[in-house]
C-alpha cells in the first residue's frame, strides 16, 4: 500500500501540565513507530478558545501532528490511545494525501497551461480560441 | 439584509414587468408569478414571504418616491427603474488560485461562515461551485475539532 498522510489534532484539558502533554506526544510517536509510521511534525498550538463546549471546557490545549504511514492500523491504535487518556477531550484524524494529490495535479495543470499560452498568442492571435482544445486533444491522445 | 441584492440579481434583466403586477394583486395570486418564468418568479415570491407581514407595507412606500438612498437594492426594484447594476461577484479562491482549502486556517474560513456558524451560500459569497465544495468540507472538518462552531450557544 502506498503511503498515506494524516493530520491528527487532539485537544487536552486546559489544566493539563505541560509535561503530561509531552508524555502523550511521546507515547503517540512511539506507538506510531511501532506500527511502521512516522511522525513528521508536531506542533503545540497552546491553549485556545473552543468554538463550543467540549466536556464542559471552553478552552483547550491543541496539539497538531502530521503522520505518514502505509498502514491504516496506526490510526486505529493512536485513536484508541487518545480515547483512553484522560487528559484528551477531543481528537480528529484527517487523511490528507488525496487532497494534496489533487492539489498537485491542479498546480501541474496550471503550469502546463501557462507555459503553453505565450506560444499561441505569438503565433496566431486570431484563431486563438479554437487552437487550445485541439492542442489539448493531441496532448491527451 | 445583505441577501436581498443577491436574490434579486437573476431576475434583474428578465422580470422588468414583474414588480408592478404582483404588487397590485398583493400576495394572493401565485399564478402571475409562475407565468413570468422560473427564475424570476421564484426569487420574487420567496422574498416577499421572507419579509412578510410588517415589511411589505413599508417597502411599497419606500419604492414610491423612486428608491431613496437608504433603500439600496430595494428601491429600484419597486420603482420600476432598473439603473442599479450589480457587480459580478468573483470567486475569491479562484482569484487567489487556491487549490487546497486548509481546515486549520480558521481566519480564512471565517468570512464564509455566519456569526452563528452557518455556512454562507454561494449566492452571497460568489464562490464557484468547486471551491464551495472544498470550502464546505474544510468548514465541517474545522467544526469537528472545535475550531468553528456548529451553532453558537448563549
Amino acid at each position: 500500500m502506498e503511503e498515506r498522510l494524516y493530520d491528527l489534532i487532539f485537544i487536552c484539558r486546559p489544566a493539563t501540565p505541560e509535561e503530561e502533554i509531552s508524555k502523550i506526544v511521546a507515547t503517540l510517536e512511539h506507538s506510531a513507530a511501532e506500527h511502521g509510521g512516522k511522525v513528521e511534525k508536531t506542533e503545540k498550538w497552546g491553549t485556545r478558545r473552543l468554538a463550543y463546549r467540549v466536556s464542559k471546557h471552553r478552552e483547550g490545549f491543541f496539539v497538531y501532528m502530521v503522520l505518514r504511514s502505509a498502514q491504516s492500523d496506526i490510526i486505529k491504535e493512536l485513536e484508541r490511545r487518545l480515547k483512553v487518556s484522560d487528559a484528551v477531550i477531543k481528537y480528529q484524524t484527517v487523511r490528507l494525501d488525496e487532497d494534496l494529490k489533487r492539489q498537485q495535479k491542479l498546480v501541474h495543470h496550471r503550469e502546463r497551461r501557462a507555459s503553453r499560452r505565450p506560444r499561441k498568442t505569438g503565433a496566431a492571435p486570431a484563431p486563438q480560441q479554437q487552437v487550445p482544445p485541439a492542442a489539448e486533444q493531441t496532448a491527451a491522445s | 439584509m445583505s441577501d436581498e441584492p443577491i436574490k434579486a440579481s437573476p431576475e434583474t434583466p428578465a422580470a422588468t414587468p414583474a414588480p408592478s403586477a404582483p404588487r397590485a394583486e398583493g400576495g394572493s395570486s401565485g399564478g402571475a408569478h409562475r407565468s413570468e418564468g422560473h427564475s424570476g418568479g421564484g426569487g420574487g415570491q420567496r422574498r416577499e414571504g421572507f419579509s412578510g407581514g410588517g415589511g411589505g407595507g413599508q417597502r411599497r412606500e419606500g419604492g414610491g418616491p423612486g428608491g431613496p438612498g437608504g433603500g439600496g437594492p430595494g428601491g429600484p426594484r419597486r420603482g420600476g427603474k432598473r439603473q442599479y447594476f450589480r457587480k459580478k461577484k468573483v470567486c475569491r479562491f479562484c482569484v487567489e488560485r487556491v487549490d487546497f482549502i486548509d481546515y486549520k486556517k480558521v481566519e480564512m474560513l471565517q468570512p464564509f461562515v455566519q456569526d452563528r456558524g452557518k455556512i454562507l451560500p454561494r449566492r452571497m459569497t460568489g464562490t464557484c461551485s468547486r471551491h464551495q465544495r472544498w470550502l464546505g468540507e474544510a468548514i465541517k472538518r474545522a467544526r469537528n475539532i472545535a475550531l468553528l462552531p456548529f451553532a453558537t450557544e448563549l
